[in-house]
């Protein structure tokens, strides 16, 4: 009996740390993420996808804002999975590259603005979880991620060109 | 010849039955799976007489797609085919979820079907209609209709009133309105996302991370992982293993492997083991196969030819050779100065 009961507790106890967990998480993030992201998403609704479009337009004909400004307003305006849609703006031949840009961007943008892919913001909440319990702050390591995001789809963008310009090249 | 089958739902699944037949042009079943055509896939092709097609090597005008496989975790590809009006297998057990889920009904969609659930369909069996169900509509599609019809309603009071001139409370009182119903919504969107996606993750992850604290594998990735990724040599080999080409589209769908080893990082993180200005390359490190299972998808979505996904698929993927390795040499230079 007492090693039943023995038994019992032991396979609680695996689960009372997991409980813990969830209650922080649930207690810790999700108060925050909801009024951010309702705040946002309001804000990106009153201003509207059509008044972007144009500026999207725009945005795809030279390479550094084709990589950069386009991908960054399809993401913040559509969100995962839509943002991609906005690949019938650019030309065939960087479809791929914007593609590429536009999904590299979808991480980096989750410390700010989570609004823009709220089914996977644990890449960067769960790492940043591991920052805040060293009694850190946050701010920081969100606006470089979505800095240095906006550096790597860059490059993305323009090596992904490249390679697809050449395979297209071989292949004919 | 060509014959209908019936796909039913497997255990845990949802959505259908569906009926379907191939026609002259509407003959392919696309297996947008990873890895090539999935025996699911090359069976419904065997029944009905289509052509079964590896959706991330070759691509397929919309409008010649029978049915579409995927093994979506509920993310994104689940939804995107629905919302094309595209029949759609997912061979994974999830329902209406996602940020799709709105268009993922009961005739368009079934999960978790094996090879088991197909069969012929019998003599004057009725084929499924895209159409005819939505009309009917489940809960969410009538609460969406709603706000529709209050807005037709005040679109005819707007044509009626066209001649008068609106005093400004008027105008007001509508600016004010429709300001305040796109907050609501955007609440509603929220809540709707924390409930379906976010706290679900927090459940399994939470789940997982328990069992790993107190089971001691906690100490097994501390004394493996967390020296790995406080080093760039380390992390760059972490950041080249993701970004394989062979590897990369199996570690994508919905992300859930790169949040999974997000959240055990930040876990070494929080104890102290890994210093914390790597949490800057560690993000990039980890997440080098980002969107590598979806390229097709994605490119169709933004209204790519067939034979530039054909070639966009390879491109993308060696390219992440590159810039994968070097996004965490780049982040790492930025994480200078950093806590």
């Amino acid at each position: 009996m007492e090693l039943l009961a023995g038994l019992a507790n032991g396979f609680m106890e695996l689960f009372k740390a997991g409980a813990e967990t969830f209650a922080g998480w649930v207690a810790g993030i999700i108060p925050l993420i909801v009024v951010l992201m309702t705040a946002v998403s309001a804000v990106i609704k009153l201003i509207g996808e059509e008044r972007v479009q144009s500026l999207a337009q725009k945005a795809t004909k030279n390479i550094i804002t084709r990589y950069t400004i386009l991908p960054i307003l399809s993401v913040l305006f559509l969100g995962n999975p839509m943002c991609y849609s906005f690949g019938r703006f650019v030309e065939e031949k960087h479809k791929p590259a914007f593609y590429d840009a536009t999904v590299s961007f979808l991480h980096p943008v989750t410390g700010l603005f989570p609004h823009a892919n709220g089914g996977e913001l644990f890449v960067y909440m769960g790492i940043a979880a591991g920052i805040t319990k060293l009694g850190l702050p946050l701010g920081d390591l969100a606006v470089r991620y979505f800095l240095v995001g906006i550096i790597i789809i860059f490059i993305r963008g323009i090596v992904t060109e490249k390679i697809y310009t050449s395979m297209k090249a071989k292949a004919k | 010849m060509y014959k209908a089958i019936t796909i039913s739902q497997g255990s845990g699944g949802w959505g259908g039955p569906l009926t379907i037949m191939p026609t002259d042009i509407c003959n392919k079943i696309v297996s947008v799976t990873g890895g090539g055509i999935h025996p699911v896939a090359a069976k419904i092709a065997e029944m009905t007489g289509c052509e079964a097609i590896d959706g991330f090597t070759k691509s397929v005008p919309d409008d010649q797609i029978l049915v579409a496989v995927v093994d979506c975790g509920g993310t994104a590809r689940c939804g995107v085919y629905p919302k094309k009006k595209i029949f759609t297998v997912n061979l994974t057990p999830v329902g209406k979820v996602g940020p799709l889920a709105q268009y993922i009904t009961e005739n368009l969609y079934v999960s978790a079907v094996t090879e088991s659930c197909l069969r012929y369909a019998g003599e004057g069996a009725i084929l499924t209609s895209k159409e005819g169900l939505v009309a009917a509509g489940t809960g969410p599609r009538t609460a969406h209709s709603e706000p529709k019809t209050k807005a037709q309603a005040r679109a005819e009071i707007a044509a009626m009133n066209v001649n008068k001139k609106r005093n400004i409370i008027t105008r007001l009182g509508i600016g004010v309105g429709g300001v305040v119903n796109k907050f609501y919504q955007a609440g509603r969107e929220t809540i709707d996302m924390v409930v379906k996606t976010i706290l679900p993750f927090m459940a399994f992850v939470s789940m997982i991370i328990g069992i790993i604290k107190v089971s001691g594998i906690g100490n097994l990735i501390a004394n493996t992982i967390s020296p790995l990724a406080s080093t760039l040599p380390g992390m760059l080999v972490i950041s080249v293993v993701c970004s394989l080409p062979f590897i990369s589209p199996v570690l994508g769908p919905g992300a859930v492997i790169a949040q999974v080893v997000g959240t055990l990082l930040g876990v070494e993180f929080g104890l102290g083991h890994i210093p914390a200005q790597y949490a800057l390359p560690a993000l990039f490190a980890i997440n080098g196969q980002v969107g590598c299972d979806f390229v097709p998808v994605g490119l169709s979505l933004g209204e790519a030819d067939p034979e530039t996904i054909e070639m966009g698929v390879p491109a993308v993927l060696y390219s992440r050779l590159i810039t994968g390795p070097l996004a965490v040499i780049i982040a790492y230079f930025f994480s200078f100065g950093m806590y």
